[in-house]
């Protein structure tokens, strides 16, 4: 098997499927048993009261966290408690819910260090086949710096990413995930602590990446955000899937609302 | 069978040394989350300045001088944790600096005591004591005053961490300093004391080295780090009871086996055992789970 | 007169080859983020290997060591760089794959003591503490050098070795693999979260930097034509810290400039100085503390060193320059306040800790 296959080439059905998962830290169950599909082609929301377990939903499916119990397969692959770099590898990216930049990089680097397989990462080849790191170099700097454009981040492309501001490195984070073509995007919180404007530019990305064939998992909890992009929406409570399906009909969801549409509802947006 | 029991008992007295310097390692790397390479030196530091006041100045009693030796090394300790190391820690958030801070703090401290003392060997001025038989064991006055120290020092402590609301606040702290910061404990206090009770031990386990040795050089205390490394990682890294353990083991297992191979490779057994642990339980061989 | 060149010339030596040792732990440390302290077992080991290759077999003289194969020059040294090379490969497969920096950093070190212990106790391998002596100084019998000529000589060697392994380094950290490395540097859990599989990266940067330790414990060995544990001991990692730390790490016109002013200012220059009457080196002694408070005052004023790392800015094409500035866009207005994470994320993210 190649690891730098993407997924989204294999058959239908859903891009992924998250049977019955389980994680415990020192005997608290964070994950207890969630069982949920993500669709093929859509944008699918994770939400839940604070604690649900969503970030550490996040953590068990790209690889970082170990799971207990349960099955994860991505399109027909398991992946279950494969080594992170190779779930990547398969198409799974993610971001972090505070940003992680690689803060040393410039904000060019950071997009360039992102796709999966460079020739240009073997020693053999540096010194053997400077050609073919050119010519690689040339097309992934020229993607590159359209992304950039497309993010608002061209004219800071030779900064320091530790020079950014907050929302800048959220946009650095989402638009490096994009350099490395995903098939299965995770967002932690994309929106979380950004401004109502950057929040628009974002959510038109993410759409933007649907149009372009990329499914997206995110976590949210502005309930705006997800009635405007999210196709579907998966309710996470005290580790497991309490509800799936489009937020319209969840709100009709006597238990859904009474777990956390409420909360939600009572407390304003910003929880 | 009564060399290995001569062998147990000299195993003994490394461990009661071991534990003593591994518990000060640890309740430090605790509380601040990273380790001290000068540590090895604070120890040596300490023996010398035990050495200077009952073989130089005032010709105290070797015990005596030892808890002089080792008040001085926690002041010491604290103040280079005030001016020195937390201003590193706190100023770069990657561990890298403060690493580093400490391994040339380690270069500074040795060179220091040999531009004071010397290169040379230097012994306690005590009275030989002569070696008993005790059960199976051949031991002398000291060792066996050596074992006492280590085992109320090891109950102190245990208390201090169970009773006391310093030990409370102490292991919150090394729980989740953000989270014991914000219910109200005074961790800029707590670090200030955990560093004074780390130089202490230092001080004490620097003097018993000697004592158990009977000499002191300003480098045992560099070599000696390892071993308590090793038995800090066997333990698991950050844990108390798990320094004490794991002094235990390395003690009685680097003694055991100088008594069947040659005594030159004892430090190399606790290497081994050290790399074994990693291999198969990196957490530590006594490690629970969650605390990694 | 003579005198006076053969230190100078001592100096250079010291220069070149500290700038090679600087090079590679700056691979692993400053690109890489690999806390080697035991960077200057691998240097002892290269020194050690070379100097019992390029020996005579051993039976019938004085010392003792394994090898003795009458090996030429080059081949000496890269037989050295070869084991250093080997032992990186055991060092990473037991340490990369597990451990976080701190404990990497406790098993390093405890690594160089007991290599040390071995070294000097199992006296088989390379006469244990008298070490190896009377080395064959390369090609000195093929052009009948004195040996104040070979000093001259080998300093110019080992120029050009150096300036042979900066432009391979060069090569290797302006490409996207020493890109990679940086990533890693800066986070691993983002660089394995794109893809990478962090571990090989580190072992491939072990393996570059511990060959240029061993390349550099060779040279020392062939200039200097013996070898012994007082010339590594653990400190000596610190040493080489200091010199990239001061120069500037991730640079390496930065390494140079901290090879020059650590080690041939601050550590051989001194050694030429006379003792102190009545205190047998002291100034060694007063020397190693003085590396010491420089590194920390460095550190602390000017962390990034004197010759800081470059922002490797990349030259795009003119002409796409133009047509991207006709719809140029501008950084996005961010309201830093609100871009701060709030309490319930922050807490959410320690969970993520866990």
């Amino acid at each position: 098997m190649r690891y730098d296959d993407n997924v989204s080439a294999a058959a239908d059905g859903p891009i992924l499927r998250c049977e019955a998962i389980t994680k415990a830290f020192g005997g608290v169950n964070a994950v207890n048993g969630a069982t949920f599909e993500v669709p093929r082609n859509k944008i699918t929301a994770l939400i839940g009261p604070n604690g649900a377990g969503k970030t550490t939903v996040v953590n068990l499916l790209s690889g970082a966290l170990k799971i207990d119990t349960g099955k994860v397969h991505l399109g027909n692959i398991d992946i279950t408690n494969m080594e992170r770099y190779k779930i990547a590898r398969l198409g799974l990216m993610r971001t972090f819910q505070l940003s992680r930049e690689l803060s040393g990089l410039t904000v060019l680097e950071n997009l360039l260090v992102a796709p999966k397989v460079q020739a240009g990462e073997s020693l053999f080849n540096i010194f053997f086949r400077p050609r073919l790191l050119q010519r690689e170099e040339k097309q992934n700097l020229e993607r590159a710096l359209e992304i950039l454009q497309t993010y608002g981040l061209y004219a800071l492309r030779d900064n320091r990413a530790s020079d950014l501001s907050g929302g800048q490195k959220k946009l650095l984070e989402i638009s490096r995930g994009v350099m490395a073509s995903p098939s299965l995007f995770l967002l932690d919180e994309p929106m979380a602590g950004v401004n109502p404007a950057l929040i628009e530019k974002i959510g038109g990305y993410i759409l933007d990446m649907k149009a372009q064939g990329v499914t997206v998992l995110m976590i949210e909890h502005n309930l705006n955000v997800v009635e405007r992009i999210c196709d579907n929406v998966i309710v996470l409570a005290e580790g497991r899937t309490l509800a799936t399906g489009k937020l319209s009909e969840l709100r009709e969801n006597k238990e859904v609302v009474t777990a956390y549409l409420g909360e939600i509802i009572n407390a304003g947006p910003s929880h | 069978m009564s060399q290995f029991w001569l062998a147990f008992g000299f195993g003994l007295v490394t461990a009661s040394v071991l534990a003593i310097a591994a518990v000060g390692l640890s309740l430090q790397f605790g509380i601040t989350n990273y380790i001290n390479f000068a540590y090895g030196d604070f120890m040596a530091l300490g023996a010398y300045l035990a050495y200077f006041f009952n073989a130089e100045a005032l010709h105290l009693n070797v015990w005596v001088s030892m808890i002089i030796g080792a008040v001085l090394m926690g002041a010491a300790a604290v103040l280079l944790n005030r001016f020195l190391l937390s201003p590193f820690a706190r100023r770069f958030s990657k561990s890298f600096y403060v690493l580093i801070v400490t391994f040339g703090l380690s270069l500074i401290m040795l060179n220091l005591v040999y531009s004071i003392w010397g290169p040379n060997n230097r012994t306690y001025n005590m009275k030989l004591e002569i070696y008993k038989k005790i059960g199976p064991f051949l031991l002398n006055k000291d060792q066996i005053i050596v074992m006492i120290i280590s085992v109320v020092l090891m109950l102190a402590i245990h208390l201090m961490l169970k009773t006391t609301r310093l030990g409370k606040s102490m292991r919150a702290m090394s729980d989740n300093t953000t989270l014991a910061m914000t219910s109200g404990i005074d961790t800029k206090m707590i670090t200030t004391i955990t560093w004074f009770l780390s130089g202490s031990l230092a001080g004490i386990a620097g003097t018993v080295l000697g004592i158990s040795e009977s000499q002191i050089t300003p480098a045992s205390g560099e070599l000696f780090l390892f071993v308590i490394f090793a038995a800090v990682i066997v333990g698991g890294v950050g844990s108390i009871y798990g320094a004490m353990a794991g002094a235990v083991l390395i003690g009685l297992s680097t003694e055991i086996s100088a008594a069947y191979i040659n005594p030159a490779y004892k430090l190399d057994v606790a290497f081994v055992i050290l790399i074994l642990t990693l291999l198969f339980r990196p957490n530590g061989v006594f490690a629970r789970p969650g605390k990694a | 007169m003579a005198q006076f060149w053969f230190y100078v010339f001592t100096l250079v030596f010291f220069l070149f080859d500290y700038f090679i040792l600087a090079m590679g732990l700056n691979i692993q440390f400053g690109e890489t983020g690999i806390l080697n302290f035991a960077y200057i077992g691998f240097v002892a080991l290269g020194a050690y290997v070379t100097g019992a290759v390029s020996l005579p077999s051993s039976v019938g003289t004085a010392q003792q060591y394994i090898f003795g194969f009458n090996m030429p020059f080059p081949f000496s040294l890269l037989a050295g760089g070869v084991a250093a090379m080997l032992m990186a490969v055991v060092v990473a497969f037991i340490t990369l794959r597990r451990l976080r920096t701190d404990y990497l950093a406790m098993v390093l070190i405890s690594l160089s003591l007991v290599l040390y212990d071995v070294i000097n106790n199992y006296v088989r391998l390379f006469n244990g503490a008298d070490g190896l002596y009377n080395v064959p100084q390369p090609m000195a019998g093929l052009f009948h050098l004195t040996s104040n000529a070979f000093v001259i000589f080998f300093a110019c060697v080992t120029g050009v070795v150096a300036l042979i392994m900066w432009f391979v380094m060069s090569r290797v950290t302006r490409s996207p693999l020493g890109r990679t490395f940086r990533a890693i540097r800066d986070d691993p859990d983002v660089a394995s979260a794109l893809g990478k599989g962090v571990f090989r990266y580190q072992l491939t940067s072990m393996l570059i930097g511990s060959f240029y330790a061993g390349i550099g414990g060779g040279l020392i060995i062939q200039f200097g034509g013996s070898f012994n544990p007082s010339a590594w001991l653990p400190g000596e990692t610190f040493v080489v810290f200091a010199v990239i730390i001061v120069g500037g790490v991730g640079n390496n016109v930065g390494l140079l400039v901290g090879a020059l002013l650590v080690e041939t200012l601050l550590i051989h220059l001194p050694a030429f100085l006379p003792d102190i009457p009545g205190h047998p080196g002291l100034i060694e002694y007063i020397d190693a503390m003085v590396i010491g408070v420089a590194l920390m005052v460095m550190l602390w004023v000017r962390p990034q060193g004197l010759v800081p790392e470059r922002v490797r800015r990349f030259q795009v094409p003119t002409d796409e320059l133009i047509h991207r500035d006709g719809h140029s866009v501008e950084a996005p207005v961010i309201d830093t306040m609100s871009a701060t994470p709030t309490p319930s994320a922050m807490a959410a993210h320690e969970g993520e800790d866990a």
